[in-house]
């Protein structure tokens, strides 16, 4: 049954579209509707695919939905949040501590989640030499504005 | 035009100067490595040139920057071939086969096969250039409204065509590509649609951090699965030289796609992931065994390289013929060389002569130094296969990262590009096809905007159809790439059935 | 725990070198202690980052500034992005601003407006023009305007990027002066300055406005006509394209550049700027740069800009709610 959820989540999306792009504001020169058929449209479009979807997952119900075991097997569903959160927080940190020092941190963050904390030697070697070459060769050589 | 052939020797001549071969090298060098790292595309790499051109010759300038963009060209599938992360809006193409390839281990001959179809799809372009560029550029001139909405709709349906026996997943996707696309500033009304009252979403969102997103992020998410498993054998890379059959296979792809990709990339606003999009669906339905795309077909790779190659050197005709941009990289050429006081177009072929000849003739030598470069780098490239995934992974998420700040230079993107990071896991999961979303993002919103453009003092919307020959060459295309499986099927039941049983 | 001290011991050791590099050599309490930073409001390639990657390398090489001079991109919401960046910053950082800083505010897509910073200059302004195709049955302005006026809609308008911007309303302005009704018009909006040209050549628009620097080449070459400028005098190049002026139009409609501050700041520091960028317009990199542009000097010093900007905010008020795209 697991495989009925992506049709209604289209389903769901398709019709907030819809609804939403009632809400978008007039234009106020040609035609006022003018901004607003193509997404009203797409959101028709959405929410008929997921009908479609829908019928053709609702004939294979009673069969098995591997992809769902494979993305929540093992560590896979611990790596992918922490890859998030670290994520988060580098771009949080980003522009207030500066590339260099926050890219350390991010990269050797994930480094020491995926490749394991037996091998903290390269993990920090690489962390820090991929993070100041690739600083030197954005912000020195190809001059790109990095905090 | 009549074709003078003192000054294209003279402008050989020049082009071949040492500090102008310098300039190429040096361009393509740059270019080939930024076209690798995603995010960081020609446009953004010469953008951040320009000062320093400021104190160059103009004629070095130009050249330089143009040995960037197609230098891009090459350097773009690398990373399509080897990870499955284009780096680029025209590199895409090239992950359909090129990174099955490299799973067959035969990376090596993919990253040979790219560079010498970019090779021979830019000399022909090149060649194209010299003999047809006047003419072509009136006949792009004919290209309104209704025309680019039409060739946007054929390329869109060639693409979801693609996914035969899974057309819905297809049309889910591009219609979620179209839905990205419609954020940010409606340009016909001014009106704000889903920006959330953020300014950074005031432009929508950039397409390439929805490419970075989903294939780069998505990719080493859904490489977490399994990361554990003990790794088999070391990955084979194969040779870095074609053999005589894969030749024989993509010779005519190759020769094919040039000049179409050339005339796509003469329009101004259409582009190389257009270009190569269109190549790679028009080999696959002429193709005898059209069921090896997707699989690792070598020719599902040569054409879409040459084309895309081609389309850069066909961008740079409505610029220097006309003064007008063909594409964003060559709007950010024209914004520097007019700052050095070069003025492209109409006049320019008339008052300077020996600059277009010049540049002309070092893309020529430019395209020979790339496939040189190109094949000299496979082997080192390869040994990026040799790295252990799991340090591998973190590192292209930084790239990735990096990437995205140059696009926007905000941090509120790293967040969206998460949110097309997971996307593009669950699409990866659930075996959506990806080229519709990303085709539609790159295509949807001018696709609109010049819909309502091209019904404006029409009759009604149906009638754009009829508006142009070229608009009714683009209909019947667009019907016959969706259907053109079907009409197939039915003259292979009739041929079964007029058989002597 | 030896791991962890490596970790300290090296990310410290980076702190370190990362604080050396940034101090500043500067003694004195004199302005500026720092680098100054100059944002451009748009990503890099823009007319905007060309113009602050000009500047600074202006200020650099004629030595009119001490220290460095960094150009920052801080692309978003037409300007908004950048200013809303200068607003929260000290005297040592700068941006370039337009004619958008006022509109945006007037259309209700920003809360900033100018008086929320410090004017620094106006440096330079482009000209717009009026440019029909060569087979059009319009020779002149004149003659558009009254086609205007008896069927606003059936005239097809190309501009870009935006309504609103300085293309669209001095197009607005001058047919409300002949008494069109500008609310019908029929306008195309593209995607920039080239796609406007292109449509133009192609024929799948009437007539487009753009500025000079787009349409100048073209015309010089026989491929479109431009019909009217909107400066005070002729062009030099375009001798012989009438003004609004002569086309009975009393406009003179700037497309202009400048320089803003972040808001507070000191008199000593406006005095620093205004002898930086007085000298600046002054020298000949700035000449040539402009002349390749096709920009015209439009010098205005910072209490001169406060002034101006404070008129451009009402002819723009007025400019938008006639138009239409306002009450």
């Amino acid at each position: 049954m697991y495989r009925l959820i992506l049709p209604l989540i289209f389903f769901l999306l398709g019709a907030g579209f819809l609804i939403s792009t009632f809400n978008l504001p007039k234009a106020r020169l040609g035609d006022p509707y003018g901004p607003i058929y193509f997404p009203a449209i797409l959101g028709v479009l959405l929410v008929v695919l997921s009908i479609i979807y829908f019928i053709e997952e609702w004939k294979q119900r009673g069969d098995k939905f591997p992809e769902l075991e494979l993305l929540l097997k093992g560590r896979t569903p611990f790596l992918l949040i922490s890859t998030l959160v670290i994520s988060l927080i580098y771009a949080f940190l980003f522009e207030r501590v500066g590339f260099l020092i926050s890219t350390i941190f991010f990269l050797g963050g994930l480094l020491f989640l995926i490749n394991g904390r037996k091998k903290w030697m390269t993990n920090i070697i690489v962390a820090v030499s991929f993070s100041v070459i690739t600083w030197y060769s954005f912000a020195v050589l190809l001059k790109v504005s990095l905090p | 035009m009549g074709v003078d052939f003192d000054v294209i020797l003279e402008g050989l001549m020049t082009a071949l100067e040492p500090m102008n071969l310098f300039w190429i090298a040096l361009g393509g060098f740059l270019g080939t490595v930024v076209g690798m790292l995603p995010g960081l595309g020609p446009a953004t790499a010469i953008a951040l040139l320009i000062p320093i051109t400021f104190g160059m010759d103009p004629v070095s300038a130009l050249v330089l920057m143009a040995a960037i963009y197609y230098g891009a060209m090459y350097g773009g599938s690398r990373s399509s071939i080897l990870l499955n992360t284009p780096g680029d809006g025209s590199a895409i193409a090239a992950t359909f086969d090129g990174y099955p390839m490299a799973q067959k281990g035969q990376a090596g001959q993919a990253l040979a096969i790219s560079a010498i179809a970019s090779l021979i799809g830019g000399l022909i372009a090149v060649v194209g250039f010299i003999m047809l560029a006047k003419p072509l550029a009136s006949f792009a001139l004919r290209f309104g409204p209704a025309e680019y909405f039409l060739l946007m709709i054929f390329t869109l349906s060639a693409i979801v065509a693609l996914s035969k026996g899974a057309m819905v997943k297809g049309f889910i996707s591009m219609t979620i590509g179209l839905l990205i696309s419609t954020m940010g500033i409606d340009l016909q009304s001014g009106v704000h649609r889903f920006t959330f009252h953020l300014p950074e979403l005031s432009e929508g969102i950039d397409f390439l951090i929805v490419i970075i997103g989903i294939y780069a992020v998505g990719e080493v998410m859904f490489n977490y699965i399994g990361i554990d498993k003990p790794r088999g054998k070391k990955k084979e890379v194969g040779k870095i030289w074609i053999t005589k059959d894969q030749w024989k296979r993509s010779k005519w792809p190759i020769i094919r796609s040039a000049p179409l990709g050339f005339l796509i990339g003469v329009l101004p606003g259409a582009g190389g992931a257009i270009a190569s999009m269109i190549s790679y669906t028009t080999e696959r339905q002429i193709s005898k065994k059209p069921e090896e795309f997707g699989k690792g077909a070598i020719e599902g790779l040569a054409a879409p390289e040459s084309s895309n190659n081609a389309a850069s050197v066909g961008a740079f005709i409505p610029l220097l013929t006309m003064g007008i941009p063909g594409s964003g990289t060559t709007a950010v050429i024209l914004g520097a060389v007019v700052m050095l006081g070069i003025k492209p177009g109409p006049l320019l072929f008339e008052n300077d002569p020996e600059l277009v000849w010049t540049f002309i003739n070092s893309m020529f030598i430019g395209n020979i130094f790339l496939v040189i470069l190109n094949i000299l780098l496979v082997g080192l490239l390869v040994k990026i296969l040799d790295t252990p995934a799991k340090i591998l992974y973190p590192l292209i998420l930084v790239l990735a990262f990096i990437g995205t700040y140059t696009l926007s230079y905000s941090p509120i993107d790293f967040t969206f590009l998460l949110i097309f990071g997971l996307l593009g896991l669950a699409m990866k999961l659930l075996s959506f096809p990806i080229a519709p979303l990303i085709l539609a993002v790159i295509v949807g919103s001018d696709m609109e905007q010049n819909f309502r453009k091209s019904i404006v003092g029409a009759d009604s919307a149906l009638s754009i159809i009829t508006m142009s020959p070229i608009t009714i060459v683009l209909t019947l295309l667009t019907l016959l790439s969706l259907f053109y499986p079907m009409i197939l099927g039915w003259f292979k039941k009739r041929k079964l059935n007029n058989l002597p049983k | 725990m030896k791991k962890l001290l490596t970790y300290i011991g090296l990310s410290s050791l980076l702190i370190l070198g990362g604080c050396s590099s940034g101090g500043s050599g500067a003694e004195a309490e004199q302005f500026p202690t720092k680098p100054i930073e100059l944002v451009a409001p748009a990503t890099p390639g823009g007319g905007w980052d060309a113009t602050a990657r000009a500047i600074q390398k202006i200020l650099k090489d004629e030595e009119l500034v001490e220290g460095n001079i960094n150009v920052v991109n801080k692309p978003g919401g037409s300007g908004e992005v950048g200013w809303q960046y200068l607003k929260g910053k000290d005297a040592h950082s700068l941006a370039i601003n337009s004619s958008l800083l006022i509109t945006n505010n007037l259309l209700g897509q920003s809360e900033l407006s100018y008086e929320d910073f410090t004017p620094l200059a106006v440096l330079t302004t482009e000209w717009i023009s009026i440019a029909v195709a060569n087979d059009s049955p319009f020779a002149d302005a004149k003659q558009l305007m009254e086609q205007l006026k008896e069927d606003p809609s059936s005239i097809k308008i190309a501009l870009a990027p935006g309504l609103g911007n300085n293309d669209h309303l001095s197009f607005v302005q001058a047919a409300k002066e002949y008494g069109v009704d500008v609310s019908k018009l029929n306008i195309l909006i593209y995607e920039s300055g080239g796609d406007v040209v292109t449509a133009l050549l192609g024929g799948h628009v009437d007539v487009a406005t753009m500025s000079i620097s787009e349409s100048k080449e073209q015309h010089l070459a026989g491929k479109f006509k431009v019909i009217s400028v909107s400066s005070a005098e002729r062009l030099e190049g375009l001798e012989e394209v009438p003004t609004w002026q002569e086309q009975g139009v009393d406009m003179v409609f700037p497309h202009w550049r400048g320089i803003l501050g972040p808001p507070d700041m000191t008199e000593e520091e406006i005095a620093y700027y205004d002898k930086a960028i007085g000298d600046m317009v002054e020298t000949e990199a700035w000449t040539e740069l402009m002349k390749n542009n096709e920009w015209e000097l439009f010098y205005k010093n910072s209490a001169e800009s406060a002034e101006f900007l404070k008129e451009q905010t009402q002819m723009y008020d007025t400019l938008l709610s006639e138009s239409g795209l306002t009450d």
